[in-house]
């Protein structure tokens, strides 16, 4: 995907690369305690192998940029505030790395983390 | 002497404060000291962004979320400390506003969590709270950024669990880690480089700071309603909002830009400029210093005299603010816009706004409604809500018209019944485009599709003054500068506006192009504006160039090229 043409050849940067990317934005916006698999079938396969792009959808349609983000977030901290900063954070890395802009961040929270009750 | 005599106040108000018990009533007490002094304090924390454009909205975020929590105990009569924090943890979370406002909730969910089981407040009671609050603020991320607030309230916690050995006074804690969590925000750009780049502190990090430090000054008795005796750089100096904060009586406005001979002994400066009047202000840049303070018209030249026995006065100037006040609300009365009414099945479209004269454009092109915001006062989602849900018609288009609205443009189209489109314009010349495509009797997808196509025919410039040193995108920019964007894309820095306006165009490669409109923000004079616009016709004199009144804040220029 996202080819570019050079003098001397071309540029291909891989919906994985890509995700790599959005996966490791996403881990640092506060209120991310992970990401979620989509199936039962990938997290079992995860346990074997930790994937760095888990929970990470990048489609490319030869025009636009779209990223699905399967987030599982801190109980407790208010979902709205989070996923729209998650989604802000990817679109700003992914960006900053890719030159290109990105037409959408669909943030899917899979799950919460209770880490304690109040 | 002085210092003697204030170190004995304070200790008097510490020992009043002391005599009451710490329970939920002196809670809630402390939740608006620290929420009245953040607010005070809100443009400081604003200015801290680490982009050279004006986008900072930490300040606001933190006090809104502050606010809700206040909100929520404002009026219980609560006497259990355990309980009272609890409902200010629900508060915040409620409120939370953006990722430092989040955090923020975490952090008071975690003194809760800390507090269960307190009636009254104790030193041991408040430092494992302030632990808990640390661990609850980690937990919340799985790679936590140090440099950041996280890290201020990590050293909170260190801060307080090392006093516990000296004293458990929890007066004498607080005061302690509001001492550390100064010095731990000052350290905030050497643990995170984009801040020491932009040469700033870390914004939530100083927020959570001002939070602290409200509540210590309540209990010393310091005043809550004048920013601190802090020196701001003099490019960041903002003081077209001082308008805001008039007290009755002050009657005129006094700046004064003047070099003192002796360094100055600042709080000393500040205590005298308060026997003088209120909204005081101090920045400096490169030994100058400028002063702002309202005043009574008896005490008119009082600043003036007294700056001079200070040193050299380069400028000074006065204004009335009686008139001043006047005026602005007679333009307030003016920005009314009439706005096109629509029929039943017709196609609304709704405009977000950041100045007067652009709404006027936006106005004469049929927008059934104008949402004012920009740049640094993004509207809610609500307030977009509130432009639509009424209107007797169920096609509406959203023209968010900036990046940072798009989002909340998008979430009351998905909570609203009606059929919503949101076209991302990301600058108004995108927005005007847009609307161009307009046929409000016209199938509804069709007409957004065509109004989406506009976006790629036009380009937008913008033109405004970096408030800090920063290299980005290879562009080396100096505080003061003006600097201009091409689609958002920062193209170069210039010690002028001309020089800036031309290098945009040039960029733009705009002889390839037929039209250009200016449209001149609030803090740029018609002439000034007219004499640039004269300027490009003559280095393109096969362009059409327009001028238009905008009334912008922050950008002298929009710039659309089509």
């Amino acid at each position: 995907m996202t080819g570019e043409t050079t003098p001397i050849g071309s540029i291909h940067v891989s919906p994985r690369a890509v995700a790599t990317i959005a996966y490791q934005a996403a881990l640092e916006s506060y209120g991310v305690v992970g990401l979620a698999s989509k199936n039962l079938i990938t997290d079992l396969t995860n346990v074997l192998v930790k994937d760095p792009t888990q929970g990470v959808e990048v489609h490319y349609d030869g025009e636009n940029i779209i990223i699905d983000m399967y987030i599982v977030i801190e109980y407790g901290t208010r979902i709205k505030s989070v996923a729209s900063s998650v989604a802000n954070t990817v679109k700003f890395h992914v960006e900053k790395a890719l030159g290109m802009p990105v037409n959408q961040v669909n943030v899917h929270v899979s799950g919460l983390r209770i880490s304690s009750f109040d | 002497m002085i210092m003697d005599a204030q170190e004995t106040y304070i200790s008097r108000r510490q020992d009043r404060f002391r005599k009451a018990p710490l329970d939920g009533q002196a809670l809630k007490t402390l939740i608006y000291a620290g929420l009245t002094w953040l607010r005070t304090n809100q443009e400081t924390v604003n200015a801290l962004n680490v982009y050279p454009v004006p986008d900072g909205d930490t300040g606001v975020n933190m006090v809104l979320t502050m606010q809700a929590a206040y909100d929520e105990i404002a009026d219980s009569p609560e006497q259990n400390f355990g309980k009272m924090i609890h409902v200010v943890a629900h508060g915040a979370l409620m409120g939370a506003r953006g990722n430092s406002g989040v955090i923020l909730s975490q952090i008071w969910r975690g003194l809760a969590r800390g507090s269960d089981e307190i009636e009254v407040l104790d030193g041991r009671s408040l430092v494992s709270a302030f632990a808990e609050a640390r661990d609850t603020a980690y937990k919340g991320v799985v790679r936590p950024v140090e440099g950041t607030i996280l890290t201020v309230a990590k050293d909170v916690a260190s801060a307080a669990e090392n006093i516990l050995v000296e004293t458990d006074d929890p007066i004498r804690i607080l005061d302690h880690v509001v001492g550390e969590a100064d010095e731990s925000v000052e350290r905030t750009p050497d643990l995170l480089d984009v801040l020491k780049k932009a040469g700033v502190v870390d914004a939530g990090g100083k927020g959570l700071f001002f939070i602290l430090e409200g509540m210590l000054r309540y209990i010393n008795g310091q005043p809550l309603d004048t920013p601190l005796v802090t020196v701001q750089p003099l490019s960041e100096m903002v003081l077209e909002d001082t308008l805001k904060t008039i007290e009755p009586g002050q009657e005129f406005e006094v700046v004064v830009d003047f070099r003192p001979d002796n360094p100055l002994d600042l709080k000393e400066f500040y205590s005298d400029l308060e026997e003088m009047g209120t909204s005081i202000q101090v920045g400096e840049g490169e030994g100058l210093y400028r002063m702002h303070i309202h005043l009574l018209t008896e005490k008119l030249y009082e600043p003036i005299e007294y700056t001079r026995s200070l040193g050299t006065v380069i400028k000074a100037s006065m204004e009335n603010l009686v008139e001043q006040m006047d005026e602005i609300e007679s333009r307030a009365r003016r920005s009314q816009v009439d706005v096109s009414p629509v029929e039943k099945d017709q196609i609304a479209v709704i405009a977000v706004s950041p100045g007067y004269g652009i709404s006027l454009v936006f106005a004469s092109l049929g927008v059934a409604g104008i949402v004012e915001g920009g740049q640094t006062m993004n509207p809610s989602t609500e307030d977009i809500m509130n432009a639509f849900e009424n209107l007797p018609t169920n096609k509406v288009v959203i023209l968010p018209n900036n990046k940072n609205i798009i989002m909340a443009a998008k979430s009351a189209a998905e909570l609203t019944v009606k059929n919503v489109a949101v076209i991302p314009t990301r600058t108004i010349p995108q927005g005007l485009a847009a609307m161009l495509r307009l046929i409000p009797d016209g199938d509804f997808d069709r007409v957004v599709e065509e109004m989406n196509q506009a976006l790629e025919e036009v380009h937008s410039g913008q033109i405004t003054t970096a408030i800090r040193n920063v290299e980005i995108d290879n562009v080396e920019v100096q505080e003061g500068q003006i600097i201009a964007l091409l689609d958002g894309k920062l193209v170069c820095s210039a010690h002028s506006l001309e020089e800036a306006s031309l290098d945009l165009l040039v960029k733009a490669e705009a002889d390839q192009y037929e039209l250009v409109t200016l449209f001149f923000g609030a803090d740029i004079s018609k002439q000034d504006a007219n004499q640039i616009a004269d300027t490009i016709r003559a280095a393109y004199p096969n362009l059409e160039v327009e001028l238009q009144d905008g009334g912008q804040p922050h950008y002298q220029f929009i710039l659309s090229i089509e």
